[in-house]
């Protein structure tokens, strides 16, 4: 197995880096193998007859690097939405993997590639997916947290991708993260006051006499009694250290919360207050959640929109309901049946996913969930499919569904 | 009041002393217990019910701490009949662990210490002869004559003695995948009473644990194979490199890995979380165990994963015929996996019964908050019903009921001692005032 997968590793590393940009196909129009040209019309032929023999699935790839590109060209002229507070285009987030001596990338990580959703003002978008998928860098990369390597990302109207970091500072009283280890993310040497009062101090919330007021009045709407506000973290349990975790994205009076896990590592009792405190913060303050997680029936609990990701890319998108009632994309349909079912006698048909989540860095052709796709087809080991509209809101990435050009 | 409690959080360094060398003392006594030499009489018990292959009886495992005694399974009993799958569930802290870990008798010494209670495991295990060697099964010829084999070396040659004429060997019987058979007779231990040295023939061999962190528990600097074969080298006397082999690439096809060939000759750091799961299943099988205790196997896994190895444990039950003691924080696991189901708080058991009793009729107000409490992919509702506050402090435990400050349905007989075990129908067993006939 790990043969193969390195032997793998070296084809991608010969092709180079993963944007097509700088691959020359005159070169290799001038050995005597056929042209670039005909070699797109035979691919265009296999697909059209669905025998696919002889397919070059590299031009194929790299033709829809080339689409992605002038896609993600055109939108970009595009004006932003304006009802959206939360809008990304295209965003894409590479990791260097492998350099040459010249420090020239040889391979990808693609962590990101091409994410595209829209979030209104005081919605929820749940992602959900596999560990490795992504949905964390994405999170992340939303804040600016990491650089993202391409997209836009519109932030309140304004694009905030091509921002530096001092640029983005007045912006992070307005976006906050909460994240999933409430162990590892508080600082052990600091009180809770201290914690707290930090954020509204450095971004000058309130006036330096009131910080004190302003802090515990946050604690008391994230349920923290005021005498905490002397103590220090390892004083609380999981499920307090959590509420301080929120109290101090709250508390500069953020617009978008990017909640990354915020109950995988709690208990079931502990669970239920947390997402209870959320959602009643939520009604409070209208808040914009990303909530990020792997427990379908959190997500479920909590979104207005949801959305699935698998390596790296959206393969739907769309409201709660829609998603739910009747999920189109294989792999969001084979999610959903892995949830165990706390009812002993109902007996479900359970799809199960063969294998494991391939590598990111290096991703299967044509779409990345053929090899564990129980539809799977022939064109899916050769062709991506097409992230499309098939309802109004709802988006999906399958080749089930008619792919004719939108 | 506050005063009070600042007390009971920090001791001083006085106290924290007199505590440790009281602690000492103790678990001294235990541990040269747990050394001792013992007589296979001395541990030797028998079983109430002989359909079951363990019966816990009233457990009691405690941790001495400088801080003082945590209680961390305080009177725990259940049984596990043969062929079954048992649950149990609770949150972290709740002792669950603890218990599975006082059946291996693998608690971190010498602060841990099973303090008393009985476990008795009905053990089948070769018959040993006088020497303690176990008895072979020749594979003799239909007229019960002995079959001689020749005794080879390294090379397949035949090895010769000092007249030059080959050594033979009485044959003996193997079973399917080569190992060689022993004469076998059923046991029953009292594993709380057994010193260490004799668990060695329990563990691994008789019980199985299929732990929760595949990433921690296989061994970075072997190769699967190498600790695949241990197993099998420990456990069945006589084998040889080759049949333990065999026997291990035997396992792993029996987990689903596709090339156990390749699997065998690479390291853990190679293979993905699901895969290590598998590997680990596959070792715990190795030993051919009639009890495989798996605490939280899929907690550390995807949900596709998890999938993937929860009918692969469903499915392997039924063909090595063995029982299942699955600890687990997830209720959907439970309801998907166990016959019978035991819900633990706060180190003791609150409710125990069949699958369908506490799914259908939960009667603790716990198991049903916990039940209320878990979002489902069916339910609608707004907002989710929450327990209120935490478990208490595992340090001087209340005398009354654990749960009565986060009950709803509390009564005046919860102001007194902790409630009993109640029965209220064959297999369901509840410990709450409110099914109490006493106090209707």
């Amino acid at each position: 197995m790990m043969d193969k997968k390195k032997d793998e590793t070296l084809e991608e590393s010969e092709n180079g880096v993963p944007m097509s940009a700088d691959a020359s196909p005159e070169t290799e129009g001038t050995t005597a193998q056929p042209t670039e040209e005909e070699r797109a019309e035979k691919n265009a032929a296999c697909i059209a007859s669905g025998d696919f023999e002889g397919f070059d699935d590299e031009l194929q790839a790299r033709r829809e690097a080339v689409a992605r590109e002038q896609k993600a060209e055109e939108d970009k002229a595009l004006p932003p939405d304006e009802n959206a507070l939360l809008e990304v285009r295209h965003l894409k987030m590479y990791f260097p993997l492998k350099k040459s001596l010249g420090g020239k990338v040889k391979v990808w990580l693609r962590a990101v590639d091409d994410i595209s959703f829209t979030l209104k003002a005081g919605e929820t978008l749940g992602i959900v997916g596999e560990s490795g998928c992504g949905k964390t860098t994405m999170g992340r990369a939303i804040l600016k947290l990491y650089k993202p390597t391409g997209g836009q990302i519109f932030f309140g109207g304004k694009d905030i991708a091509p921002y530096k970091s001092s640029g983005m500072r007045p912006l992070r009283t307005q976006m906050q993260i909460i994240f999933q280890d409430p162990y590892s993310s508080l600082p052990p040497r600091s009180t809770v006051g201290g914690i707290l009062s930090e954020p509204v101090r450095v971004h000058n919330i309130v006036p330096k006499e009131k910080t004190k007021e302003y802090v515990l009045d946050v604690m008391d709407q994230c349920g923290l009694r005021d005498y905490y506000f002397e103590r220090y973290p390892h004083e609380f349990s999981g499920g307090q250290r959590q509420r301080i975790c929120i109290a101090r994205a709250l508390s500069v009076n953020p617009k978008l919360v990017v909640c990354d896990e915020p109950v995988s590592a709690l208990d079931v009792s502990i669970q239920a207050q947390i997402i209870n405190l959320l959602k009643r913060l939520q009604q409070q303050r209208g808040l914009t959640y990303v909530f990020i997680s792997h427990d379908l029936s959190v997500v479920k609990h909590i979104s207005d929109r949801i959305g699935v990701m698998y390596l790296g890319s959206m393969v739907e998108f769309g409201n709660k309901k829609d998603i739910f009632s009747h999920p189109m994309h294989p792999y969001t349909q084979a999610l959903f049946s892995a949830v165990p079912n706390p009812n002993p006698d109902v007996k479900m048909d359970r799809i199960v996913l063969k294998g494991d989540i391939p590598s990111p860095a290096n991703p299967p052709k044509g779409c990345k969930f053929h090899t564990r796709c129980p539809k799977c087809m022939e064109i899916c080991k050769h062709v991506a499919p097409v992230y499309k509209e098939y309802e109004p809101g709802h988006f999906v990435a399958c080749h089930c569904y008619p792919q004719e050009e939108a | 009041m506050a005063e009070e409690k600042k007390n009971r959080h920090y001791l001083t360094g006085k106290e924290v002393r007199a505590i440790a060398k009281e602690n000492a003392k103790i678990t001294r006594a235990f541990e040269k217990k747990k050394k001792r030499k013992a007589a296979e009489s001395e541990f030797l018990s028998s079983m109430k019910d002989p359909k079951n292959i363990l019966e816990v009886e009233d457990l009691h495992t405690y941790f001495f701490t400088d801080q003082g005694v945590v209680k961390a399974v305080n009177g725990v009993s259940f049984d596990i009949p043969q062929g079954s799958t048992v649950g149990v569930v609770g949150e972290s802290g709740c002792g669950k662990s603890v218990t599975s870990m006082s059946i291996m008798q693998l608690l971190q010494g010498p602060a841990g210490q099973i303090y008393s209670g009985s476990m008795r495991f009905k053990s089948y295990d070769f018959k040993r002869d006088g020497k303690g060697n176990p008895i072979p099964i020749w594979d003799d010829d239909e007229e019960g004559r002995p079959q001689y084999d020749e005794v080879k070396d390294r090379k397949g040659n035949a090895k010769l003695d000092k007249e030059g004429k080959p050594i033979l060997e009485r044959r003996q019987k193997r079973d399917e995948y080569g190992t060689l058979l022993y004469e076998m007779e059923e046991k029953v231990f009292d594993i709380a009473k057994m010193p260490t040295k004799e668990m060695y023939r329990l563990r691994g061999r008789q019980i199985a644990m299929i732990f929760q962190e595949p990433m921690t528990s296989l061994n970075p600097v072997f190769t699967i194979g190498n600790q695949l074969d241990e197993v099998t080298l420990l456990h069945f006397p006589g084998s040889t490199k080759e049949d333990a082999k065999r026997r291990s690439i035997e396992m792993l096809n029996l987990v689903g890995i596709a090339m156990p060939e390749r699997v065998y000759k690479s390291y853990p750091h190679e293979l993905s979380g699901g895969m290590r799961q598998r590997v680990m299943i596959s070792m715990a099988l190795a030993g051919d165990p009639r009890l495989i205790i798996a605490d939280e196997p899929t907690t550390a896994l995807d949900v596709t994963i998890q999938a993937q190895i929860l009918d692969l444990l469903r499915d392997l039950k039924t063909r090595i015929n063995g029982s299942i003691l699955l600890i687990t924080h997830d209720l959907g696991i439970i309801a998907e996996m166990a016959d019978y189901v035991v819900v633990m708080y706060a180190g003791r058991i609150i409710e125990r019964g069949t699958a369908s009793e506490i799914f259908h009729h939960p009667m603790h107000p716990y198991t049903i908050g916990l039940q209320k409490s878990k979002p489902t992919m069916d339910s609608e509702s707004e907002s989710l019903f929450n327990i209120p506050g935490n478990v208490p402090n595992p340090i001087d435990m209340p005398d009354y009921c654990y749960f009565r400050e986060r009950c709803s349905g509390c009564i005046k007989a919860c102001f007194g001692e902790y409630p009993p075990m109640i029965q209220v129908g064959p297999t369901h067993f509840v410990a709450c005032h409110l099914y109490d006939k006493e106090n209707k």
